[in-house]
């Protein structure tokens, strides 16, 4: 119940008039932003943050909550109007979606994703209003050992358990880890890894590494490979609303979508792909029309839409709560929050109670004003699509140097940006996940921070991660999925006749 | 698939080579740890290692038929087209990201823009440079009187600085 009161002073928090203006000015930029054709969330964020600096954290908070909703918006938006998937997420909505708009329902396919989007991000948010406290209870008890065993948790599932490659994710988490070491070291004053360079001094910005990472590279990479081919934007003609039966085959995968979505998002399991991909799968076992799929099932587009928007959503939980983020889009937030001074974690919901429910609440409202702003826009976000190529990327490319500049006014941070850009590019043609490399960077310091205060507190005695309990089966946990995939491949090798 | 290995190699070769420089700066970090036992050399260590045994895993892989897990060549066209090497379209876009770093500081945010502008839009196959210089004056103008009149976020005027007057710092 205590849940709930703090909730509605959220609410009085949220709905201050300046806070909804705020809601409605991010929801629109981060949806603006979001159609545009490889701009995926991480990168909408990081982005759009130069344009916080002078806001109280309140409003920073929920102008960021909103950007965040109306980027994953944006990207489905484009996705069934382009077939160019700017994120694994929206691969299973481009399957189907696409798919829907070729045969002229893009209508109702725009629709079935967005009153997806907003009734599991509703259910979702309510999820999270009843699970945070739990945790943060339950985290209360961590102390520096349990922390850094569940964040190296953390970092074995999203590098090397999810994605193509063990190796690759690795190596980026790895990258990551080390350009989070750059800078002074926070318990003894230590410069390491600056090499004398003043810009260097205060640590490499989560913002300069993700629009490297995410827009110059990707411009480099499409500059370098897919300019050259042409693209088939479709169109928007028909009805947009959707029709009875449409209605009757949507909502229980929006429920099911929600449903995989949010637990999915919990854990760090990487974001949406993975539930995006089971509810697609769960649809197409489950539809009365599976001879649809691959041809356009409305279900299949319902249902990932709201697992993805749920587990963009459940994502927060252990952002909110343990100060974990889980997705590369996460460590951009966290990045947001750690240049306000605030430390997610248990006992922001003690100190800061006010913002931490008054962004909660405004999750709530974000959701509402994504549904009332996107239907009538679609149209707006459709033309949006139209802008030719060339001038999309030489306009994103002087909003993302303009980040990397405004940091200290000075050329080497847009130098360090075209070296992250070079690295991007790399990753991008070779198939390395570039979220590890982002949340490496990120979570590394606080990591390691935990680490050597676990060691300070034992006297040194590296044995206290595994005789705490919490720490023991957390780390064990780790072995456990770093070593199951391998032990699984080798039973199904042996089970296959030569 | 000669090119493919060759890449793949030197992209390992580069991994090792990042995990050996990280491990020579970490040498000349101290050691001393106070009560934990470990000093701000620990961690770094711990990351050089791991970056040199994922270089040489990488080159294994990448000497042993290649790097495993690589999504197919492409699913839309054939394997050729989608990995042509565009090297001038590359160089475009670079190209532009050095001019603005340069001319950022002398000639102000609203020039540099403009010819940043300019480069990517070339790079990406525009042929109308003079359009595409006039977009990109516009835009950066406006993103500049955004910035600083309404933000209050300073960005260099440079050589325009007579004509934005006092707006610009």
């Amino acid at each position: 119940m205590e849940a709930f009161e703090a909730l509605l002073a959220g609410f009085g928090v949220a709905l201050k008039p300046i806070n909804l203006l705020w809601g409605f000015i991010g929801v629109t930029l981060g949806t603006f932003v979001g159609v545009l054709p490889g701009v995926g969330p991480a990168l909408t964020v990081a982005m759009l943050l130069p344009l916080t600096v002078k806001l109280d954290p309140t409003g920073a908070l929920i102008l960021f909550a909103g950007i965040y909703y109306g980027a994953m918006f944006g990207g489905s938006t484009t996705t069934i109007l382009l077939n160019t998937p700017g994120e694994s997420a929206s691969i299973a909505t481009a399957l189907e979606g696409n798919r829907m708009a070729k045969a002229g329902r893009a209508g109702p396919a725009l629709a079935t994703a967005a009153i997806g989007s907003f009734v599991a991000g509703t259910l979702a948010t309510l999820a999270l209003t009843l699970v945070a406290p739990l945790v943060v209870e339950a985290a209360l008890a961590f102390g520096p050992a349990e922390y850094f065993a569940l964040m190296v948790f953390a970092f074995t599932t999203v590098s090397a358990v999810l994605g193509g490659s063990t190796v690759r994710g690795l190596t980026s988490l790895f990258l990551g880890l080390l350009l989070g070491l750059v800078g002074i070291d926070g318990q003894t004053g230590q410069t390491r890894f600056a090499f004398g360079v003043p810009e260097l001094l205060d640590g490499i910005d989560v913002v300069v590494l993700a629009v490297g990472l995410f827009a110059v590279g990707e411009a480099l990479y499409c500059a370098a490979y897919t300019s050259r081919r042409p693209e088939t934007l479709e169109k928007l003609s028909g009805s947009l609303w959707m029709s009875r039966a449409d209605w009757r085959r949507s909502w229980p995968a929006w429920l099911r979508g929600a449903g995989i979505g949010f637990p999915f998002g919990t854990i760090p399991a990487g974001g949406s792909e993975i539930p995006t991909f089971l509810s697609y799968a769960a649809e197409k076992k489950l539809s009365r029309h599976p001879q649809e799929f691959g041809k356009g099932a409305i279900e299949g587009v319902a249902g990932p839409e709201a697992a993805n928007n749920a587990a963009a959503t459940g994502v927060l939980v252990p952002l909110l709560t343990l100060g974990i983020p889980t997705s590369a889009t996460a460590a951009v937030l966290l990045g947001a929050f750690q240049n306000y001074g605030i430390q997610p974690g248990p006992l922001l919901f003690q100190s800061q109670s006010e913002l931490v429910w008054g962004l909660i609440a405004s999750l709530y409202v974000g959701n509402v004003i994504l549904l009332v702003l996107n239907l009538p826009l679609i149209g707006i976000w459709v033309r949006v699509l139209s802008i030719p190529r060339p001038l999309l990327y030489a306009g994103i490319l002087v909003f993302a140097t303009l980040g990397a500049y405004s940091l200290h006014q000075s050329w080497v941070d847009l130098l360090t940006l075209y070296v992250f850009g070079l690295l991007g590019f790399a990753m991008r043609r070779w198939d390395f996940p570039v979220g590890p490399a982002v949340i490496g960077l990120i979570l590394g310091p606080i990591a390691e921070t935990q680490f050597r205060r676990a060691l300070s507190i034992s006297q040194g005695d590296a044995g206290v991660f595994f005789t705490q309990p919490i720490s023991a089966t957390l780390l064990a946990l780790t072995a456990v999925v770093i070593v199951l995939p391998w032990v699984l491949r080798r039973l199904a090798a042996a089970r296959t006749p030569r | 698939m000669a090119g493919t290995r060759r890449s793949q190699v030197a992209l390992s070769l580069g991994t090792l080579a990042i995990g050996a420089g990280a491990a020579a700066v970490t040498a000349q970090l101290p050691a001393e740890g106070g009560y934990a036992g470990v000093g701000p050399n620990f961690i770094p260590a711990v990351v050089s290692a791991g970056l040199l045994a994922l270089g040489l895993w990488l080159l294994a892989d990448a000497l042993r038929g290649g790097w495993k897990g690589l999504p197919a060549a492409s699913d839309a066209g054939d394997a050729g087209a989608e990995h042509a090497f565009h090297g001038d379209a590359f160089a475009w876009v670079s190209g532009g990201l050095f001019l603005h770093m340069l001319l950022i500081g002398s000639a102000g945010f609203v020039i540099a823009g403009a010819t940043l502008f300019a480069c990517v839009a070339r790079g990406f196959g525009s042929a109308r440079p003079l359009r595409d210089a006039a977009l990109g004056l516009l835009l950066a103008l406006a993103v500049y009187l955004f910035f600083t009149a309404l933000l209050n976020v300073s960005l260099p005027a440079g050589v325009l600085a007579p004509l934005l007057g006092t707006a610009g710092i």
